[in-house]
């Protein structure tokens, strides 16, 4: 099953490297990650998305919990939460039906045409990773250009909030 | 966290007294010497180079600063060097001082080279839980990246193998680093902790403090979580309603109860309520092994006796062991007729991580042990487990460990058995790793903890001899004994003269096999008998001259059976290092095997040892009356009840 694995961690060269190394060492795969400071500029938060059945992701938690920079580690699947990814999408829209269609398609996802040029459309979309998975799907192989995904954040719905 | 907790994680440290030095300058390299002595390191193993000069030269310093009077040789310094002829031995001998004395072991070597020569040890470390620091000297700051000389990325080699790395790129933060560095190495889970210390952070003048630490907020939390942990009632009495509604409980005890200091609690448990103990190879020791409920080790190359008690126990009590393969087997067959296990361990990860247990508890052993104790006491829980004691003392009579004794050959199980007997059980014995462990392991004795080193997790050839070495100089009023074999006292053959240069009476016991033993055993039993890359019987070396030629003045080698046992004795009488060589059956075999992946009902028990027949899953039915008796005269009948 797919797993939002979000953490604190001490803003400290070398903290990514070794909870990415763990995860290679112990052959768990790490689907995306992405990580930035929060508001305290000592922490950051990494948030991963993994795939694996209960006793693995038990695992991947208990062995997160062991590095000394991880501060806080908690599982976003288990609760209610609010999933989040941004992509980038840049598309060949050189004929008009072209145009008319993405542009279509960009309101109905919610998007949002970022830059135009006579040939291309530079696209943005915000949703969860399903969202913008379809959206791709949509867009279609053959007009795509190039795509940036930023990894998925997520945050807990509710009073529940990850704080040191 | 709040700075109240803080302060008392570390009140037994950071006392309200100031350090004397506290405020005065210093160089980087002196701070590092500074806090070294302050957490008590007086023995540091090593081997100097360029980019750790600063901090050697702090060292002698140090010594000159504060030598005494009296004071003989490089053993009477107040900070004794020890210089191995390489630097992984510097780290087995800071490993094999921290497992004799449950202190931080601590090490000291240059960049590059010197660094990544001692990954072996701190992995070694790692899987065994050894508590060590090691100072590694890095390129200076401005050089790092630049594939300077004598330059390795350290931070990120040991990170995959260490408890944890720090690298000091802030020479404010040195002090506090190294202090944290044995906090971290000593607490929790104990194990190594590497820091990356470059050249000019050593050599960097600054204030020194003489306390504080590295906020590791998480870590600390944790811990105090961990320390904090308490076994509810609620629990303990689930604990005490399993054990309650067992017949057959055993004991099987890992590592961690040497590690955790459980010994004293354990005994009280399994005598208080007279359950049986099986050990792992980390845990022995931990029980007395001439205990009369103690059944030996388990596992693949267990007793058979321990091994047929795990197969017909119904509940299974682990304590700070982690189902290891080399434990375990087949996992899903492991103590196939456990209705309930449980298990305390210090580590959450190692819960659930191999075999899911009905029953767990995260702490430290001897707490948890003392507070199930202090609740059966109070509960008035009393126990009968006579007859499964009887029955458990049955298997042991009737498939005891054996070899044969009517060989011509110099049989090694003979020579163990003879140490043995000249030791009492109170030596500390080291090894390397192979057949020579395996059989250390099954007829060697142990009273107390902390007297056998061996290189359980990794099995890392050649730990036996600076094992020993760093062992003596943590205890020097024991008998400590390398028992090791040909291949392994190769791999560290440059350590011979570390013992003799010290002059520290190290007992060298060789036996030698002409080869590796337990790479042969298996391609014996999987390989059609080829012995790629095993056989050495044409080497040339002659262990006895190079003993020699390293200053030992005992160096003898025993080719007739009838010699051994005086030989021993002279050996381990001799007051200064000795070296003795036997040369044994080259055939011998490690019995029983449980080979790799199988299940207990697949032990293989050789020709010496009676193995009993397939048991029938009858599970808790039948008696045990029915078992003992019956199994002399009819080797078939099952003797499972």
């Amino acid at each position: 099953m797919r797993h939002i694995i979000s953490m604190l961690v001490e803003n400290e060269s070398g903290a990514l490297s070794r909870i990415a190394g763990m995860f290679t060492a112990r052959g768990y795969n790490i689907e995306c990650l992405t990580v930035a400071p929060t508001d305290d500029p000592s922490i950051s938060r990494l948030t991963l998305v993994t795939i694996g059945d209960d006793q693995i992701i038990e695992q991947i938690i208990k062995q997160l919990n062991k590095l000394l920079d991880v501060v806080k580690v908690v599982d976003m699947t288990e609760g209610r939460h609010i999933e989040r990814e941004m992509m980038l999408v840049k598309v060949a829209a050189g004929a008009l039906e072209q145009r008319d269609e993405f542009k279509r398609l960009t309101d109905i996802f919610r998007g949002r045409i970022l830059d135009v040029t006579e040939k291309i459309y530079t696209i943005e979309l915000t949703g969860t990773s399903d969202k913008l998975d379809a959206f791709v799907d949509a867009l279609g192989g053959s007009n795509i250009l190039e795509v940036v995904r930023s990894g998925v954040i997520g945050i807990s719905r509710g009073e529940r909030h990850l704080k040191v | 966290m709040d700075t109240a907790t803080f302060t008392s994680l570390h009140s037994d440290t950071t006392a309200s007294s100031r350090h004397p030095l506290a405020g005065q300058t210093m160089s980087g390299a002196e701070m590092i010497i500074e806090v070294l002595a302050q957490e008590g390191v007086d023995t540091l193993f090593g081997y100097s180079g360029g980019a750790i000069l600063p901090t050697y030269d702090a060292v002698f310093r140090y010594n000159q600063r504060h030598r005494s009077a009296a004071a003989q040789g490089d053993l009477d310094e107040p900070m004794r060097l020890i210089v191995p002829a390489n630097e992984q031995g510097a780290g087995f001998m800071a490993a094999g001082y921290a497992r004799a004395s449950g202190k931080v072991g601590c090490f000291l070597v240059t960049s590059g080279p010197g660094a990544t020569n001692t990954v072996t040890p701190i992995r070694d470390c790692m899987a065994d839980s050894v508590p060590v620091v090691a100072i590694t000297g890095q390129v200076p700051t401005h050089a790092m990246g630049t594939d300077a000389f004598q330059e390795a990325p350290i931070v990120n080699i040991m990170g995959s193998c260490a408890k944890h790395v720090f690298l000091v790129t802030d020479p404010e933060k040195v002090e506090a680093t190294i202090r944290t560095a044995f906090e971290v190495a000593r607490s929790g889970r104990p194990g190594p902790v590497v820091v990356d210390v470059p050249k000019n952070v050593q050599n960097w003048v600054g204030e020194f403090r003489g306390e504080g630490y590295l906020d590791i907020r998480g870590y600390r939390q944790r811990l105090e979580t961990l320390r904090s942990a308490k076994l509810s009632d609620r629990k303990c009495r689930s604990f005490f309603e399993m054990l309650q509604r067992a017949r057959r409980p055993l004991l099987y005890v890992g590592g961690g109860a040497v590690v955790g200091d459980a010994q004293r609690e354990l005994r009280d448990f399994a005598h208080t309520y007279r359950i049986p103990v099986v050990s792992t190879l980390m845990g022995l020791g931990a029980m007395d092994t001439t205990d009369e409920l103690y059944l030996g080790m388990l596992g693949m190359h267990g007793t058979a006796y321990a091994n047929y008690a795990v197969e017909d126990c119904d509940f299974l009590i682990a304590v700070g062991a982690r189902f290891d393969d080399r434990v375990a087997g087949k996992v899903e067959e492991f103590a196939p007729l456990a209705e309930q296990i449980a298990h305390i361990d210090i580590d959450a990860a190692e819960i659930g991580k191999v075999k899911g247990v009905d029953w767990a508890h995260v702490g430290e052993a001897s707490r948890s042990l003392q507070q199930l104790l202090r609740y059966g006491e109070s509960m008035g829980f009393e126990p009968c487990f006579d007859a499964w004691v009887e029955h458990v003392h049955g298997l042991r009579t009737r498939h005891p460990m054996g070899y044969d004794r009517t060989s011509e050959l110099i049989q090694p199980h003979y020579v163990i058995e003879q140490l043995n007997a000249l030791t009492g059980g109170s030596a500390i014995i080291a090894t390397g790793v192979g057949q020579h462990q395996m059989w250390a392991a099954q007829y060697c004795d142990f009273r107390e903890p902390r007297q056998w080193l061996t290189s359980g997790g990794l099995g890392t050839m050649g730990f036996g001899l600076p094992a020993a070495i760093g062992a003596y100089l943590a205890c020097p009023d024991k008998t400590v004994v390398n028992i090791d074999g040909d291949g392994s006292l190769r791999m560290n053959l440059g350590e011979l003269e570390t013992a003799t240069t010290y002059g520290l009476p190290v007992k060298v016991l060789l036996l030698n096999n002409l080869g590796d033993g337990m790479v042969r055993q298996w391609q014996k039993l999987y390989f059609g008998d080829r012995f790629s890359a095993s056989d050495k019987s044409l080497r040339r070396k002659d262990f006895i001259k190079a003993a020699e030629a390293d200053g030992y003045e005992f160096a003898r080698r025993v080719t007739a059976k009838e010699e051994v046992a005086a030989a021993l004795q002279a050996f381990v009488e001799f007051p200064g290092p000795a070296f003795l060589e036997v040369m044994i059956d080259p055939d011998a075999g490690v019995f029983p095997m449980v080979g790799p992946g199988s299940s207990y009902k697949e032990m293989v028990t050789g020709e010496f040892i009676p193995a009993r027949q397939a048991a029938p899953r009858s599970g808790r039915s039948g008696g045990a009356e029915q078992d003992a008796a019956e199994a002399e005269t009819q080797p078939q009948s099952p003797d499972l009840f």
